[in-house]
This record gives structure tokens, sequence and C-alpha cells, in this order.
């Protein structure tokens, strides 16, 4: 199955705001996504309550897999989403 | 998965019968919980409804979480979550809210909070029993972190 293991590299992790960018956009893939940590089991990546029990914070390195028409390209676009820092991207900084 | 540890909710955080006239009026209370336990300072309060104005904390299974922005941690005082159930539910941009958990963290102790209560949050019987707890002291006890590995 196709992978791609990440830094995140959000300042506070996958908490509430990068874990919702992260879950809205693995929600508007063809492709069901899933994300663990090390050798955890895999959580669906649309699950908010799954992505924020994984605990993730900034570094932790995380592993995304999906199978299908157009995994490779979700997987791409979600990686670079996880390897960007999204809090610095909110304006108000929060 | 990190350590597990009590969630920090001091039973005078808990209220079973709240309701509110709306999504913020439902924050301001959680803030005025943690407010009166002494985790936050006002300032706060403000910092909740602006994070819920970037991106809402609602999380599923009717639960929100609302808390404060990152630029507000140094009005937090200590870790502390509180809870408020609304029988009645509260709109929530579209979705219904009935149990709100308010988040105050100090430094990265939001993501091993967050992480906790989620947990909590998808055990199906706990997220229920949360909701339908009679006692304060019952919704402590459900708040308690699960065994690893269960």
């Amino acid at each position: 199955m196709p992978e791609r293991t990440v830094t995140v590299a959000s300042r506070a992790g996958l908490h509430a705001r990068p874990a919702k960018l992260f879950v809205q956009a693995a929600a508007a893939q063809e492709v069901p996504v899933r994300i663990r940590v090390g050798d955890g089991r895999p959580v669906p990546a649309t699950s908010m309550l799954a992505v924020l029990a994984l605990g993730v914070v900034r570094g932790t390195q995380v592993t995304l897999d999906a199978e299908g028409p157009g995994a490779e390209a979700a997987l791409d676009s979600l990686a670079g989403l996880l390897a960007r820092d999204l809090d610095a991207e909110e304006i108000s900084g929060g | 998965m990190p350590e597990t540890a009590p969630l920090p909710l001091d039973p005078r955080a808990v209220r079973l019968d709240a309701t509110a006239s709306g999504r913020d009026d439902a924050i301001l209370q959680c803030g005025r919980a943690l407010l009166e336990v002494g985790a936050v300072e006002a300032p706060y309060l403000d910092a909740m409804l602006e994070r819920e104005r970037t991106i809402s904390t609602y999380v599923g299974e009717g639960v929100a979480i609302p808390h404060g922005t990152l630029a507000a941690k140094d009005v937090v005082r200590h870790d502390a979550i509180c809870v408020l159930r609304f029988p009645e539910g509260v709109d929530w941009d579209g979705e219904r809210v009935t149990v709100c958990v308010g988040i105050a963290a100090r430094g990265d102790g939001h993501v091993r909070l967050l992480s906790e209560l989620a947990r909590i949050l998808m055990d199906p019987g706990r997220a229920r029993a949360l909701r339908e707890a009679a006692e304060v002291a019952e919704v402590v006890r459900l708040l308690q972190p699960i065994e690893e590995d269960q």
C-alpha cells in the first residue's frame, strides 16, 4: 500500500486547528486515507477524534497510507500539508 | 502515545444542566467556569471566542472543545478542563452540541489533554455515559484516563 512518512511541522502539533485543517483535507480526497504514529494502529484521517487521540506534537513522524486510484496524489497532498507550519499561517497567531 | 495522567477537572467546573442562547454564550460559560477555578485570567474568554471564529472546535459526537489561542497562553495559570452539559443542545455552526469541554493549558499541555479527551470520547459507551451521567462525581470519574491498549 502506498505510504508517506512525514514530520509534523505545526508549532503546536496536530491539535485542534491544524488537526481540523488536516481532517478536512483528508475528507476532500477521493480515497480513504489512514494515519498512524510509528508502529501504532492506523486510524481514519477523516476522524477528528482519532487524529487528536494520536497526541501528535511538532516533530512527530506520522505515516499516511491509502489505496486505490488517486492514492499517490492524495498522499502527496496531505503529506505536504503536514510538512507546513499550519499555525504560522494563522493571521491571528493562535 | 503520550503518557496518561488524570485530566485536571475540578468538580466545581462541572455543570450538568446548563442552557445557552448560542455558541458564543456556551463558550463564555466555559470560560467563566475556568475563571472560577482559578485556571485562567479574564482575557482568556475573548481568546476562546477568537479561536472559535478562526475554526470550529466541534469534534463530533455532539462535543465541542472550546479553548484559547496560542497567544493567550500567558493568561493561563494552570492546566484545567471544565465540562458543561447542555441537554437542550446548542447550535454550533449547524451541529448540535450537548457537551462542551473547555480547555486551558500552558505550554504543550493541550496536546496531552486533547489526546486523552479524544480517546475517551472515541469510546461510544463512555461518550454516551458522559452525556447521560446524573452526578458530577460520575462525570469526573468518566474523564479519568483509559488504560493503555485496553
